[in-house]
């Protein structure tokens, strides 16, 4: 993978990590955005500022293409690069959560 | 109608104060309507309301101006107008909970602070390298050296701009 690609994308932000997700089908921002709201219980609302940013900037870096447009709406999907960054996401993710999960079996709650 | 027109001078990196006088005049019964040439404000008389007022600098929006206004549409924002790159868009604040803002997260609020850097701060940058050239060039010329008159008046200008840049960067940091 393209070294920028890796720099700019692992750790991404949770907005990033969202919009990739939900574009594993195909969506615009707007649906990205309700979405989120009702995976997240309402605790997540992505912002359009932010969303539109995201979008153009990921598909300029392949991870996201462009498909079709739809009453002024641009549909996009996640590519194979999406995918691998996403994918390299969750690992990194998983491990910080079993790491903490076996500490604090192990009794090391305090240093929590 | 009633109207007035208000001159009002925002630096390029002064965004959030800009969003803030507009929300307060909607707040004292003045609706923003336009602004034009270099920062005249007209404003039409209306009932008090509480209204946010967003800026956002996004070039690649303008490019494709229809869905970039669709997707601000769609999540309840009415797009005023663009102003040098700006894009001003409004939301009644009882639609909404607290302050909502048009960036969820500082990451976002830090990639537009550095699309103005891009397209506002460095051909200013450039056009300052100019200046400087030719008043030390011409200063040479006239075998005087007139720089200080020219440069420093410039330079505090530039100095300003530059740690308004920061303040607002290390803010968002």
């Amino acid at each position: 993978m393209n070294p920028h690609i890796k720099k700019v994308y692992t750790p991404m932000t949770e907005t990033a990590f969202y919009i990739l997700f939900c574009l594993k089908s195909p969506n615009h921002g707007y649906g990205i955005v309700q979405k989120v709201e009702k995976l997240t219980d309402g605790a997540i609302r992505l912002a359009p500022g932010t969303m539109y940013g995201s979008l153009s900037k990921m598909e300029k870096d392949g991870l996201i293409r462009f498909i079709r447009e739809e009453e002024k709406r641009k549909i996009y999907q996640i590519t194979d690069l999406g995918t691998e960054v996403l994918q390299i996401e969750l690992r990194r993710i998983e491990r910080l959560y079993q790491i903490v999960q076996e500490e604090m079996r192990n009794g090391n709650k305090e240093s929590i | 109608m009633e109207t007035k027109k208000v001159f009002k001078y925002f630096t390029i990196f002064e965004h959030e104060k800009e969003e803030d006088y507009l929300r307060e005049m909607h707040r004292s019964g003045w609706k923003f309507v336009r602004v034009t040439g270099l920062g005249i404000y007209h404003f039409e008389a209306c009932p008090p309301e509480d209204v946010i007022y967003r800026l956002d600098y996004n070039p690649e929006g303008l490019n494709h101006k229809e869905e970039y206004v669709q997707m601000f549409h769609d999540c309840g924002w009415e797009y005023i107008q663009e102003f040098f790159g700006y894009s001003y868009f409004k939301k009644a604040a009882d639609e909404t909970e607290g302050d909502e803002e048009i960036f969820c997260d500082n990451e976002s609020k830090i990639q537009m602070l550095d699309r103005v850097r891009r397209n506002r701060l460095r051909p200013l940058c450039v056009l300052f390298g100019c200046t400087f050239l030719l008043v030390f060039v011409i200063g040479l010329c006239n075998n005087q050296f007139l720089a200080p008159a020219f440069l420093i008046p410039m330079i505090s200008v530039y100095a300003i701009i530059l740690i308004k840049f920061g303040l607002q960067y290390l803010k968002y940091r």
